[in-house]
């Protein structure tokens, strides 16, 4: 169990409650009423830790880029930051980056703490910056072996070249190539000492759709050889897509975190069957006398909630049974859009966290 | 108009081009020019001569000692322009007044015309142009009261390098130090801004080459790049002018001393520099006016004291001297002195270029 203080953020009542780690524990402040969620960091054993970042902080001026927020990102797993523009994502990934200085907190990637001992860590990360341009004269093939070069551990460029796809235009000069070849070049860039952990800051930003499921593929397959991969996104269906851990921030906080299912689990919607051009009136009333919440919309579609996975082949079953007229039917169930927005419109400001 | 650096360059450069360009030029009712003078034949006439040439305003006449070498004299003093009356001026001129009055005599018409000598430092050509005008005129005016128009007395040129040398050899080091200064001040800030736009040295940051390593690997490519230049300039001036320079070990520091040192100006400004169009603006803001104020074009000479004060002070006037000192006039003590003060300059500027460049963001 892992105590912790909250503030509500209405009275000022100081809180205190204890959870497991990684649980979401819903609070409700006593003297005025105010609810709220409160997150307990998942527990990852030092050894397991790539990156471990406590209480950072970035201020600027009256500004409160990154408030003292904490995360952990386990060994082989990619780890989606997931926010919209000017929530902090990219000023956290550059503090781990040690491009910029937090105003406070600790960062520690394998166990060197940042601050300190980035020099021992700098051959072990690859790192795609934001709205990275390379060197303009130099081809693709000469980029990649000019930033090999400056590590000591080198891979081999033309398997980087044939993963993400350059191969035919390995010779072109960097300054002439797309936007979407350009952001695969970085991405390629980012890998050239084999690194135990990569950070990618929005790497699919201005790719189109057929660019975008490459790179998630390269993505896909570091995973699968053991690395580290520290995403920033925006795009809620690459989160959905890639990341195994997902932390979402907002206005410099981090308001949820965890996989996929457990934040659909406790933020999200149940899940719905949509019955499409459904011809059968009556079954409405069938689904409503065997339990279930059923919503007819105007265009003939009949949406029905599924409050547990099971319940699902009992509804197909009355469909069945009633023969029901219809022309397609699918599962919906609630996503990252959905929950984020439902967060940022709910979360009046979040709880603030007290040692 | 949002972005104030460029709005200040915009605006500083005319500016700066004005305020020189007026201060070098506005000053000429001021200026004096020195004229080194010998009068071996110390006669009546020779004095009357001198006289004329002391009168007119503007001239600044430096009598000098029958036993002493103008040309040296002109070079350790940096006189542009000696003038000697040799012997016999007296007698050239008595003999041929004699020769209209006397029918007797007969004046030998191959000893005219009786020339002075005239000993100019081609690296000025502005300083001898005029001074040559002048004193032409006073031997036109001379010619006229004596002959009626008859040239007996004229000049013969030389050089007070050696006549082996033309102009181009002494223009040749000026453009050599003014090349050098724009590639690498240009470059220094070019590179700067565009690689920070671009994110590349936020990359670096992240990478295990250190600061320095980076800087030095610029800078030998810069280096490399500065010889490569230096060295056209010398080819094609001596195919197609005849150059006549010569390459010595203050040749190679002077050019890897001024290299670094205007490198390390280029970051200096680079450091304040944010945006590339600004970048453009800065670096011409400071080469420009250090390419007139220190003497590759203009001799300092010309300018009023102050700006001859301030040109003292800048790094540009130190290579030029150096590389003038070293290749055409090969006086090594004077290479050496220049030499030195560009070294100084340059640990100063690069270690301070270095000192102030950040990779990081904030």
């Amino acid at each position: 169990m892992v105590e912790k203080t909250v503030k509500c953020p209405k009275c000022g009542k100081i809180i205190n409650c204890s959870g497991n780690p990684g649980e979401v524990l819903k609070l409700t402040c006593p003297v005025c009423g105010t609810q709220g969620k409160i997150t307990f960091e998942r527990e990852i054993k030092i050894k397991d830790a790539a990156v471990k970042v406590t209480d950072l902080r970035k201020v600027y001026g009256d500004l409160v880029a990154v408030n003292n927020i904490s995360f952990s990102v386990r060994k082989g797993e990619v780890f989606a930051f997931l926010g919209p523009n000017g929530a902090g994502k990219t000023t956290t990934v550059e503090m781990i980056e040690s491009i910029r200085k937090p105003t406070a907190g600790n960062i520690e990637i394998f166990g060197n703490n940042v601050a300190t001992s980035f020099n021992e860590v700098k051959e072990r990360i690859g790192i795609l910056p934001q709205e990275f341009y390379s060197f303009e004269k130099y081809t693709i093939r000469e980029t990649l072996v000019f930033f090999s070069m400056l590590y000591k551990k080198q891979a081999n460029i033309d398997e980087i070249i044939v993963a993400m796809n350059l191969k035919d235009k390995e010779k072109m000069l960097y300054k002439n190539l797309s936007g979407g070849l350009k952001q695969r070049v970085g991405v390629a860039i980012s890998l050239v000492n084999d690194p135990d952990i990569i950070f990618l800051d929005e790497p699919t930003t201005g790719l189109d759709p057929k660019s975008r499921r490459e790179v998630w593929d390269v993505i896909a397959g570091l995973r699968k050889k053991g690395k580290t991969i520290f995403l920033t996104t925006h795009y809620m269906e690459e989160a959905e897509y890639l990341a195994d851990h997902i932390a979402i921030i907002h206005k410099g906080n981090i308001i949820a975190e965890g996989s996929l299912d457990e934040l659909i689990e406790e933020y999200g919607e149940e899940s719905v069957l949509r019955i499409k051009d459904c011809k059968t009136s009556d079954i409405v009333d069938v689904l409503k006398e065997s339990g279930f919440e059923v919503v007819k919309k105007g265009n003939g579609d009949i949406a029905v909630r599924i409050p547990y996975k099971e319940k699902i082949l009992d509804i197909l079953s009355i469909m069945k049974r009633e023969c029901v007229d219809y022309s397609t039917i699918d599962i919906r169930r609630s996503n990252l859009e959905e929950i984020f927005l439902k967060l940022t419109g709910a979360s009046l400001g979040g709880l603030i966290l007290e040692s | 108009m949002r972005s104030t650096g460029t709005v200040f360059w915009t605006l500083m450069f005319p500016v700066l081009l004005i305020l020189i360009f007026g201060a070098i030029f506005s000053g000429g009712t001021d200026v004096e020019f020195d004229l080194v003078l010998q009068d071996l034949d110390d006669s009546t006439f020779s004095k009357e001569f001198v006289s004329n040439i002391k009168n007119i305003t503007g001239v600044n006449v430096i009598t000098l000692n029958k036993d002493k070498d103008v040309a040296d004299y002109m070079l350790d003093e940096d006189k542009k322009v000696g003038l000697i009356i040799p012997e016999g001026f007296e007698s050239l001129i008595n003999e041929y007044m004699q020769s209209k009055y006397d029918p007797n005599m007969t004046f030998n018409e191959e000893e005219i015309p009786f020339n002075l000598t005239l000993i100019v430092d081609p690296t000025d050509q502005t300083s001898s142009s005029i001074l040559k005008s002048i004193i032409f005129s006073v031997i036109q005016q001379f010619n006229i009261n004596i002959t009626g128009g008859q040239n007996i007395i004229g000049i013969t040129e030389k050089s007070s390098i050696g006549d082996d040398f033309e102009y181009i050899d002494f223009f040749v080091p000026g453009v050599i130090g003014f090349t050098i200064m724009t590639s690498m001040v240009y470059g220094s800030i070019e590179r700067n801004t565009k690689y920070r736009k671009d994110g590349i040295l936020r990359k670096l940051l992240t990478t295990p080459v250190t600061r320095a390593e980076w800087i030095f690997s610029k800078m030998l490519f810069m280096l490399f790049l500065s010889f490569i230049s230096t060295f056209v300039i010398i080819i094609v001036g001596t195919l197609v002018w005849g150059l006549s320079v010569e390459i010595n070990i203050f040749f190679f520091v002077l050019v890897i001393s001024s290299s670094f040192m205007f490198t390390g100006l280029g970051m200096i400004i680079g450091r304040f520099v944010k945006e590339e169009e600004t970048a453009d603006m800065a670096g011409g803001a400071i080469t420009f006016p250090m390419m007139f104020l220190a003497g590759t074009f203009f001799p300092l000479e010309q300018m009023p004291e102050f700006l001859q004060t301030i040109a003292a002070g800048l790094p540009l006037y130190y290579v030029n001297e150096g590389f003038r000192n070293a290749m055409v006039n090969t006086d090594f003590g004077k290479a050496l002195y220049f030499t030195g003060i560009v070294v100084i300059f340059a640990l100063i500027f690069f270690i301070t270029g270095v000192f102030v460049t950040k990779w990081h963001e904030d």
